[in-house]
């Protein structure tokens, strides 16, 4: 049987509890080596040319056998790989090879299996298939050699020529690839030669690029003062304190908004009928009441100074999961009891966060579940909870990969008679609008959750069919025909915990939320076996509890594919979304009000929604961008590249110029405005007429060290262009032009 | 050698201006085997001057337009669904639209009867103009009928069937928003049939120093599966609250190291390739920039424009027509968008309000091809994710309907064979579905009790979108119009119940 209670806390983490209360008595959290090695493809002896042959059944791949010239096209071949440093279960999924022609198109043969060679400890074989697994362009023409690598944990191998058909073309003659045969490869080299020594190097987590990598992937930016923090007790200890933070910051408490009248006109509990002319009172009841502004307000005060980031962070990837909008949710003060069920469970059980949700009345409202009976069913938050929340429209393994049928194509997750069925399961419930802690008469209440309405009667209480697998719990929910008063109460309460049961224990609901989650804080496109390894936490914690999410958060942001200094991988990152943008600007140069030193009011949400994201008005249940998009003119996964467009990349440009050179000026709305604090770089930039230690600064702080030399050298000249007796207008320079370039864009 | 747009994009690297960068965006398409064919079969087809210039524009409803409370029959002939059929089936909730407010129009394809249009879609006190109700008299305006996404055509008993072929996910917003942009229902696909269609006209675009100066797609709705080519991408900018000429301008670069500054922010476009996130973001940067030099303009419509989204967005559109000459550009393909058509509740006010935004915008933007005296260049059309259910959802003063599929469509135009309607013919005979509910109704999906009235499409998108493509130029032979539309072999193109164009 299913325990339908789960204790998300665990004792290891009140151990942790126990540390961070008195966290002068840390001084470090021994944190292992971040870096991971960097995978070595071998070549043939004294060319960059792979060594491979066909792949035996037997998997013994010996590296003695003589290497093909070139293998055909949907073969299955072998490779070899040294320098891997494998975690227990790591597998083939873990491998992602990419070949690309001599159009410069770029295909990816799938990873068939990894087996150590018989013959040489640490090196592996991989067998791959011959044969492009995206399908964005078709084959490639099997006339000459491919150049191919491979990627492991964000780190992408050397280069080598395989042929693919044939042997030679174009790309035959191309420079930069350089044999490494094993004979040049000395496998005796610690793959991580520091890793035992980190520890006692010195003082606290010493790794700037990987701390500065992990805060923007936890937080909204790097800050100085984060930064030091993280330095001092680890990432570990770091995120036990983070996930025992109160939230909102105490600075920051969530608004307290009133619930009004649905019609603003109305004199008691509205804002009265509009005035003319105008008055102030008026707008501010209007925009406080029956606009997102006091959300937005207090969202990005949190984000640009609070100390509950992670809580925060969580939060916001999660209200892009479980989206509702202000397009379609009247008041603020209903988005606001929203936002706080899904941030009091966003480091709970996935199970509470989905109930919390479900009888959510912004929710209830936003996708009709307030207004289906079984009468006049509605299948809006059926469908939407299926898709989009939970499961997902195709089977999937645990790594996040699609399940095949026995011809080959995806197995829808549902249908429409399933959507049909959860419809019923969905029904009867409505508003609290007498009797809860908020209800009142003449306004409705959009603060407490929804009640059952009349014992149930809105419940359908025919029998409804639910998902089938192996072990799903409540598949079916018999009727309860006749039934009236407390037994018709009861079995309407049980429905609805027993299908939330059942979506809840579905095999997807891992692997689905797990890769989402991971596309938000990390990487578009995961490997399979970094989505297995986040979707088995999701599975089981260690404690046989499911849909802990602090185990899910940890899992994410403490995988080897996401730490490390630097990421090689031509397909890591993401783009940062505009929300983050610009808070990681603000933070990682400073930000204040405009015109003063004081604080900015966080009125900034109009320099987001420039650039296609305005904040809690998402254009439709499936968000600002949708998980599976694909970048145009490519077949890179990149969710957030939905949002850039040539318009809004100058408008990224746009933005960073009005927040360098200008502010986000005071207005009525914005009482004390925003604007960057050059203070600091200001003085950097004084202190060195070379202008190298800005850049340098600028380096760490917004690019954690990854600035490449041609960049570095560009933009010191463009620096020193201006005179050093300017020192604010130079690191102002220095700051648009880092901000705006795709390096920075980009959050690898 | 055919190369692939990173290859010049790569070689232009930051330094090569817009013509160059368009030559190369010519030479690339030019000089494939396909399009060498389309050249050698269709000669000058785009070359001549201002008579040549054709557009397509599309404007999405999303979230699935309610076709069923948009296109309703006014006459009371039993043996096609009436007024009453119509009514029984939405009247009770209070879904059902008063016979006498609809907007009549007579249908030759169904014998002269009479159909009515959503009141929305004439004039409206308050608004502007008269919409687009009059362009139906004028011959202007048709109605394409149970249009909808499918991988074959597919019968009642077929759909019930499971070994025959549905498009895949059906009545999911995403899924048929994709399959309705892509042209593509049996399979995910990475370009829509906009952007492919892009790919295949491109080409044939007189080479520079005459090319066209921006690409032929262009969004006013943000990035879209639609426009997304294998080969070419769209331009997609803000609209008209933004002029043409700020509209990619990027701002700065005057004060004390501008000059500095804006060398290096172009350098830096050329830098750290091996990244794919950053060569992406790098490569739309750059077409931004390159379109932003051709799009210095200041000259306006003539016609006034509704401050509606769909107006704003239209009157962007119409203000880039005017400038075809100087953009030299002789085809081009726009995406709009009205959203907010989800209507699970409160559909009677919503729908009226988008309808309304709708016509107001589009009556603007005829008339003002009219003033620019391009009418019979540019053809208009609609597509929505799917129709919604006959049965509606809820009752009373918020009711709403549920996600279906087969659905009415609009084209608009001097070339358009308006006043009537087209589509493959129902169960009925008609192109008009019959607005019966369960086993009873022969264009329903469902027989059993869940069953919601949900139209079985007889006429599939890529039957639609290729007569509009046709229109366009695109060259018939097999190769070409299956790159385009690659399932269309599924379906009967001659039809002259598609005739919709001329």
């Amino acid at each position: 049987m299913f325990s339908l209670r789960r204790g998300p806390v665990n004792f290891l983490w009140l151990a942790t509890v126990l540390f961070t209360v008195a966290p002068l008595l840390i001084t470090a959290q021994v944190d292992p080596d971040p870096n991971s090695p960097t995978p070595v493809l071998i070549s043939i002896e004294g060319a960059p040319r792979l060594l491979t042959y066909q792949a035996l059944k037997s998997r013994k791949h010996s590296l003695a056998r003589p290497s093909l010239d070139f293998i055909r096209p949907s073969g299955l071949a072998v490779m070899f790989v040294a320098n891997l440093d494998l975690m227990e279960g790591e597998d083939a999924g873990a491998f992602r090879i990419y070949a690309r022609d001599e159009k410069g198109r770029t295909y990816r043969f799938p990873v068939v299996d990894l087996a150590p060679t018989p013959d040489q400890p640490g090196v592996y074989a991989i067998t791959f298939r011959v044969k492009d697994e995206i399908g964005y362009w078709p084959e490639p023409i099997a006339r000459g050699d491919l150049v191919v690598r491979l990627s492991w944990r964000g780190l992408s191998s050397n280069e080598l020529l395989l042929g693919y058909g044939s042997k030679g073309g174009r790309l035959s003659t191309e420079k930069n690839l350089k044999s490494s045969s094993l004979n040049d490869f000395h496998a005796s080299e610690s793959p991580s030669p520091d890793r035992a020594t980190s520890a006692l190097a010195g003082i606290g987590y010493r790794r700037s690029g990987d701390r500065r990598r992990f805060l923007e992937q936890a937080t909204f930016g790097p800050t100085l003062e984060l930064d030091a923090r993280v330095r001092r007790l680890g990432l570990r200890v770091w995120l036990g304190e983070q996930f025992n933070k109160p939230y909102p910051s105490a600075a920051y408490p969530y608004p307290n908004i009133s619930l009004k009248s649905t019609n603003t006109d109305d004199i008691a509990l509205g804002c009265g009928p509009a005035p003319v002319p105008t008055t102030l009172e008026y707008r501010i009841c209007i925009r406080d009441h029956y606009s997102m502004y006091p959300v937005q307000k207090w969202f990005f005060s949190e984000a640009l100074y609070g100390d509950a980031q992670l809580r925060h962070r969580v939060a916001w990837a999660l209200s892009q999961i479980w989206v509702i909008s202000g397009i379609d949710t009247q008041q603020s003060s209903w988005m606001l009891a929203y936002h706080k069920a899904l941030s009091q469970n966003a480091f709970g059980n996935y199970r509470d966060l989905m109930k919390a949700m479900t009888l959510n009345p912004g929710m209830g409202n936003y996708l009709d579940m307030a207004r289906s009976t079984r009468n006049n069913p509605n299948e809006n938050y059926p469908r939407e909870v299926l898709q989009l929340f939970t499961v997902g429209r195709f089977e999937l393994n645990q790594d996040g990969t699609l399940k095949f049928d026995a011809i080959n194509n995806p197995i829808p997750s549902y249908d429409q008679e399933t959507v049909n069925n959860f419809t019923k399961a969905f029904t009867g419930w409505t508003l609290c609008n007498t009797g809860c802690p908020s209800s009142a008469t003449g306004i409705q209440n959009y603060k407490d959750p929804m009640i059952l309405t009349n014992q149930g009667s809105n419940h359908d209480l025919t029998a409804k069919t639910l998902f089938t697998y192996p072990g799903a719990p409540f598949a079916n929910i018999p009727a309860c025909t006749g039934c009236t008063g407390t037994a018709r109460d009861t079995y309407a309460r049980n429905s609805l915990e027993q299908t939330l049961d059942n979506i809840f224990h579905h095999p997807n609901v891992g692997p689905f939320v797990s890769k989402i989650l991971i596309q938000h804080l990390v990487t578009s496109d995961p490997t399979p076996a970094y989505v297995s390894r986040v979707a088995g936490k999701f599975n089981d914690n260690g404690y046989s509890v499911r849909g802990d999410l602090q185990a899910v958060v940890r899992a994410i942001l403490l995988d080897p594919e996401a730490r490390g200094d630097v990421k090689t991988d031509p397909n890591f990152g993401k783009l940062r979304e505009p929300v983050q943008l610009l808070t990681n600007l603000a933070r990682q140069v400073g930000i204040k009000g405009a015109n003063a030193s004081g604080l900015s009011d966080g009125v900034v949400v109009g320099q987001t929604t420039n650039l296609g994201q305005n904040a809690f008005n998402s254009p439709s249940v499936f968000n600002y961008y949708p998980p599976d998009n694909v970048i145009p003119g490519t077949a890179l996964l990149g969710p957030e590249f939905k949002l850039l467009t040539t318009g809004t990349s100058i408008g990224r440009a746009n933005f960073v110029n009005t927040m360098v050179f200008s502010q986000i000026g005071i207005s009525e709305n914005s009482p004390l405005g925003t604007s960057l604090d050059f203070a600091e770089l200001q003085g950097i930039a004084a202190s060195d007429t070379t202008s190298s230690l800005l850049v340098d600064a600028l380096n760490t702080r917004m690019l954690h060290g990854t600035m490449s030399a041609s960049v570095r050298s560009s933009i010191l000249t463009a620096v020193n262009a201006i005179p050093s007796s300017n020192p604010l207008q130079r690191a102002k320079q220095a700051v648009y032009l880092v901000a705006t370039s795709s390096q920075y864009q980009v959050q690898r | 050698m055919n190369e692939s747009r990173r290859d010049f994009l790569k070689k232009s690297g930051c330094a090569l201006g817009m013509a160059a960068i368009a030559t190369q965006m010519h030479h690339l398409g030019a000089m494939s085997a396909l399009a060498q064919r389309s050249i050698s079969r269709q000669g000058s087809l785009l070359s001549g001057a201002d008579e040549g210039y054709k557009a397509l524009v599309l404007v999405f409803f999303a979230g699935g337009n309610d076709g069923n409370n948009m296109v309703i029959p006014i006459h009371n002939d039993a043996s096609v669904s009436n007024y009453a059929a119509y009514s029984a089936a939405r009247n009770t909730q209070g879904l059902a639209i008063p016979q006498a407010s609809l907007l009549p129009i007579s249908v030759p394809a169904i014998g002269g009867l009479s159909y009515g249009l959503h009141p929305s879609l004439g004039p409206v006190s308050g608004q502007p103009n008269n919409g687009i109700y009059g362009l139906w008299a004028l011959g202007k305006l048709a109605v394409v009928s149970n249009v909808g996404t499918l991988v074959r055509p597919l019968t009642k008993a077929q759909y019930q069937n499971a070994s025959y072929q549905k498009p895949s996910q059906l009545f999911s917003h995403s899924d048929q928003i994709a399959q309705s942009q892509t042209a593509v229902a049996n399979t995910e696909s990475f370009t829509g049939w906009g952007g492919r269609l892009s790919d295949r006209m491109t080409p044939l675009q007189p080479p520079a120093p005459n090319d066209p100066l921006i690409p032929m797609i262009t969004s006013i709705a943000g990035s879209q599966l639609f426009t997304s080519g294998q080969t070419t991408l769209p331009m997609a900018i803000a609209d008209s609250g933004t002029s043409l000429a700020n509209v990619l301008n990027p701002a700065g670069f005057t004060n004390t190291g501008g000059a500095a500054r804006k060398v290096s922010f172009d350098q830096l476009r050329g830098y750290d390739w091996d990244s794919n996130y950053i060569r992406a973001a790098s490569d739309v940067t750059n077409l931004a920039l390159q379109a932003n030099n051709a799009l210095q303009s200041t000259s306006e419509v003539t016609v006034s424009f509704p401050n509606t989204s769909i107006g704003r967005q239209l009157k962007q559109a119409a203000r880039i027509i005017k400038e075809r000459a100087d953009l030299r550009v002789q085809r081009q393909i726009f995406f709009c968008q009205v959203g907010g058509f989800d209507t699970h509740s409160n559909q009677l006010n919503t729908q009226s309000n988008l309808l309304t935004q709708f016509s107001q915008g589009v009556r603007a933007f005829y008339d003002e091809m009219g003033v620019q005296g391009v009418s019979d260049n540019v053809t208009l059309f609609t597509m929505s994710d799917f129709a919604r259910t006959l049965n509606p959802a809820g009752s009373g003063a918020t009711v709403g309907t549920d996600h279906a599929w087969g659905n009415h469509m609009f084209v608009i135009g001097g070339s358009v064979q308006g006043g009537n309607f087209y589509g493959m013919p129902t169960a009925n005979g008609t192109p008009f579905p019959t607005l019966t509910i369960g086993a009873a109704g022969p264009d329903d999906t469902d027989s059993n009790s869940t069953a919601r009235g949900r139209w079985i499409p007889t006429t599939s998108v890529e039957q639609y979108a290729s007569i509009l493509a046709k229109w366009y130029g695109l060259p018939q032979d097999a190769p070409t119009l299956a790159s385009v539309f690659p399932n269309i072999g599924n379906f009967d193109t001659a039809s002259g119940a598609l005739n919709f164009l001329l």
